[in-house]
C-alpha cells in the first residue's frame, strides 16, 4: 500500500469523512506547502502526547487537572453533569456558568452494553460525598438515554442530600414557533414561567 | 384529495406506463395474476413509503431491472373537501437495488425526514389481507391502528417511536438482570410517550366504536359488531394524568414478573383492539368465534372506519382502493357494501375486479380500465 493509501484510509477512519473526501483531503496536503501538512501532524502528535483525562472530572486536560479544575475562581460547590468531554466546551463557551464538571463519558444505554458502571458514575458520587457540593446540575441531551440517565444520577444523588437541577428544555433561541417539533413545543408549555 | 396522474417505472410487472386518472376514479378489470393489485400498491406505496403487503423494497423492483420509480399528481390535499379545485403537487418515491437507496419527494424536494412525505397521499386499502386484522394476533390490530393514528393524530407517531425506543433500552436492562434502580430509571420516559399513545388509541376507540357498529350491521344486514379498546390495565378516565398515574401502579404492580420474564409486560405493547359480537350481553370476541364472513364484514368496518377518520381529521375524502373486495363476500354483503360506500364515500375510488360484472360502484358509472400482464389499457 503507498504513503498515500494509507493516509487516506487513516482519514477515512475519521467521524464525518468518506473515502471520497478522504482522498481529497490527501492531495489537498501535498498541494500545499510541506510546512501546512508538518504543522498538522506536529499538532496531531502534540493532542495524542499531552491531552488526556482531568483526574477530578474527566474533562480534557493537559496535566493531572484540567483548566476549570485547577482554577481557584471557580464554583466548587455547584457540580455540572455533562455525557461527554466536548459538552463541558459548549457549556463553557456561554460564559454563564463559573461551576465546575463532572463527565460521565457516555450515557445508559443497555443495548450498547452501558450500564451505570460504564460511566464515571461511582467517581462522581465520591465526589458528591466528600467534596462540598450544594447543588448538581444534570445537563444529559434531552434524548431518551439521556433522560433515563438524568433520572437514575437524580435518583442515586437526592439521598445523599444534595439538590439535583436539570437543565431546561424548551423553544430554540431565534426560531419559529411553527417549525418547532411537538413534543418540544409540549415540554415548553409544561415547564412555562410566569412573566 | 384524488388522485389526477400516476408515472409508473419498472415497479412489479408494471412496465413503464403514465396514466391520466379520471376524478370520479376507475375500475381496473383483469385476469388473476395480471397486476391488478401491484397498481393498488403502487398507489398506496406514495402514501407509507413502503409495501402495504409487508414486501422490502427490493422485492418491488421488476424483474431484471435495478430500481423502480413513482410519481403521483394530487390534487385538493390542503382539507378542499370538494376534492376539485386544490393546486396539483406532486409526490415521488424511487428505490435502488443498488445501495438499497430509497429517494422521496414532494414537489421535487427531498423533505429533511421521511416521515415528512408520509400521508400527502391519503387512501385507505380494503384488501383480502384485512381480514388478518381481525383474525390474527393483537400485533396486526396494533399495527392497524398505529398506521391510522400516525398518519391522522399529530404527535402520535413522536410519541410510538419514543416508546418503542425507551422499551427496547428497558428490556434490554432486565434482560441484563439490572439493579431495579437502573431499570426504573427508563420509567419516566416510558410511561410519559406509552400514556400518551395508550390515551389516543383508547380515545379513538371510544369516538368510532358506534360507526364501527353501525358500518358492521349495515353490511351484515342483521348482528352488531362492537370494537373497543383493551388495555393491558382498567383505565377509568381518559385523561392523560390518569392514565399516567395508571400505568406507574402497574409497572410497580408487574415489577416482580418484569424480573422473572426479563421483559417490560404492561403498556401499549400488549394492548389489543377487541372487535367481538353482542349475543345475549355477552361480547364474544370474533377472533375466535367469528365466521369467515363476519370476520371479513369486521374487516370492512374497520377500514370504513379509518376513512371516516381521515375525513374528520383531514378535512377532505380519502381516496379508496378496493382490492377485489367483492370475491369473497356472499351476494347480499357486497350489495349492501356498494351501497354504503355510494352513501357515505363521495372521494374517488379505484377498485380492480376479475370480472366485469364485479364491478356496481358508482351506479355502474365508473369507467373501465382494463389490465393484461402489467399494462393499463383505458
Amino acid at each position: 500500500m503507498s504513503a498515500i493509501d494509507r493516509l487516506a484510509e487513516d482519514f477515512a477512519r475519521l467521524p464525518g469523512i468518506g473515502r471520497k473526501t478522504a482522498i481529497r483531503l490527501v492531495f489537498h496536503l501535498m498541494k500545499r506547502p510541506k510546512e501546512e501538512a508538518l504543522r498538522l501532524s506536529g499538532s496531531i502528535r502534540e493532542v495524542a502526547d499531552t491531552i488526556r483525562p482531568c483526574e477530578r472530572c474527566g474533562n480534557f486536560a493537559e496535566s493531572d487537572l484540567c483548566e476549570i479544575c485547577s482554577n481557584p475562581g471557580r464554583d466548587t460547590s455547584l457540580l455540572c453533569v455533562v455525557e461527554e468531554a466536548y459538552d463541558v466546551g459548549a457549556i463553557e463557551r456561554t460564559g454563564q456558568f463559573r461551576g465546575v464538571f463532572h463527565v460521565l463519558g457516555g450515557r445508559l444505554s443497555p443495548l450498547d452494553g452501558v450500564g451505570p458502571e460504564e460511566l464515571s458514575i461511582p467517581r462522581l458520587l465520591d465526589r458528591v460525598g466528600s467534596d462540598a457540593i450544594s447543588e448538581v446540575i444534570v445537563a444529559t441531551n434531552a434524548s431518551v438515554e439521556g433522560e433515563a440517565t438524568a433520572v437514575y444520577l437524580e435518583n442515586t444523588i437526592r439521598p445523599l442530600g444534595v439538590k439535583v437541577t436539570r437543565l431546561a428544555r424548551g423553544i430554540p433561541v431565534g426560531s419559529d414557533l411553527e417549525y418547532v417539533d411537538g413534543t418540544t413545543i409540549a415540554e415548553a408549555l409544561a415547564g412555562r414561567r410566569e412573566m | 384529495m384524488r388522485l389526477s396522474g400516476l408515472q409508473l417505472r419498472h415497479f412489479r410487472n408494471l412496465g413503464d406506463q403514465e396514466l391520466r386518472i379520471p376524478a370520479e376514479g376507475v375500475a381496473v378489470i383483469g385476469r388473476n395474476a395480471q397486476g391488478k393489485s401491484n397498481l393498488l400498491e403502487a398507489i398506496y406505496y406514495l402514501e407509507t413509503f413502503r409495501s402495504f403487503r409487508r414486501v422490502p423494497d427490493e422485492q418491488l423492483i421488476a424483474f431484471g431491472e435495478d430500481s423502480f420509480r413513482l410519481v403521483a399528481c394530487l390534487v385538493g390535499c390542503s382539507g378542499d373537501v370538494s376534492g376539485g379545485q386544490g393546486d396539483e403537487i406532486e409526490v415521488a418515491a424511487a428505490y435502488q437495488r443498488a445501495g438499497k437507496r430509497k429517494k422521496v419527494s414532494v414537489e421535487g424536494v427531498e423533505p429533511e425526514r421521511l416521515g415528512d412525505a408520509v400521508g400527502r397521499l391519503s387512501a385507505v386499502i380494503f384488501s383480502p389481507l384485512d381480514v388478518g386484522v381481525v383474525s390474527d394476533g393483537p400485533g396486526l390490530r396494533r399495527r392497524f391502528v398505529d398506521i391510522v393514528l400516525s398518519l391522522n393524530v399529530p404527535g402520535y407517531l413522536d410519541a410510538l417511536q419514543r416508546f418503542r425506543h425507551t422499551l427496547a433500552q428497558r428490556n434490554a436492562s432486565l434482560r441484563k438482570e439490572s439493579p431495579p434502580d437502573v431499570v426504573r430509571a427508563w420509567d419516566g420516559v416510558l410511561v410519559e410517550s406509552g400514556s400518551r399513545v395508550m390515551l389516543e388509541r383508547l380515545s379513538w376507540a371510544e369516538r368510532w366504536a358506534e360507526a364501527f357498529t353501525r358500518y358492521y350491521q349495515t353490511v351484515s344486514g342483521e348482528e352488531a359488531a362492537h370494537l373497543s379498546y383493551d388495555p393491558a390495565f382498567a383505565i377509568d378516565r381518559a385523561d392523560l394524568g390518569r392514565v399516567e398515574e395508571l400505568y406507574r401502579q402497574a409497572l410497580d404492580e408487574s415489577a416482580r414478573r418484569e424480573a422473572r420474564v426479563h421483559a417490560t409486560v404492561v403498556g401499549p405493547h400488549r394492548d389489543d383492539l377487541r372487535i367481538s359480537l353482542a349475543e345475549e350481553d355477552e361480547h364474544r370476541d370474533l377472533r375466535e368465534f367469528g365466521s369467515g364472513g363476519q370476520r371479513r364484514t369486521a374487516a370492512l368496518a374497520l377500514r370504513l372506519v379509518e376513512a371516516a377518520t381521515i375525513r374528520a381529521a383531514r378535512g377532505f375524502e380519502p381516496l379508496l382502493l378496493l382490492d377485489d373486495t367483492f370475491a369473497e363476500l356472499d351476494e347480499g354483503r357486497s350489495e349492501r357494501v356498494l351501497a354504503l360506500i355510494e352513501q357515505e364515500e363521495p372521494g374517488q375510488v379505484i377498485l380492480t375486479a376479475p370480472k366485469e360484472s364485479d364491478v356496481k360502484v358508482r351506479r355502474d358509472a365508473l369507467p373501465r380500465w382494463t389490465i393484461d400482464a402489467g399494462c393499463i389499457q383505458a
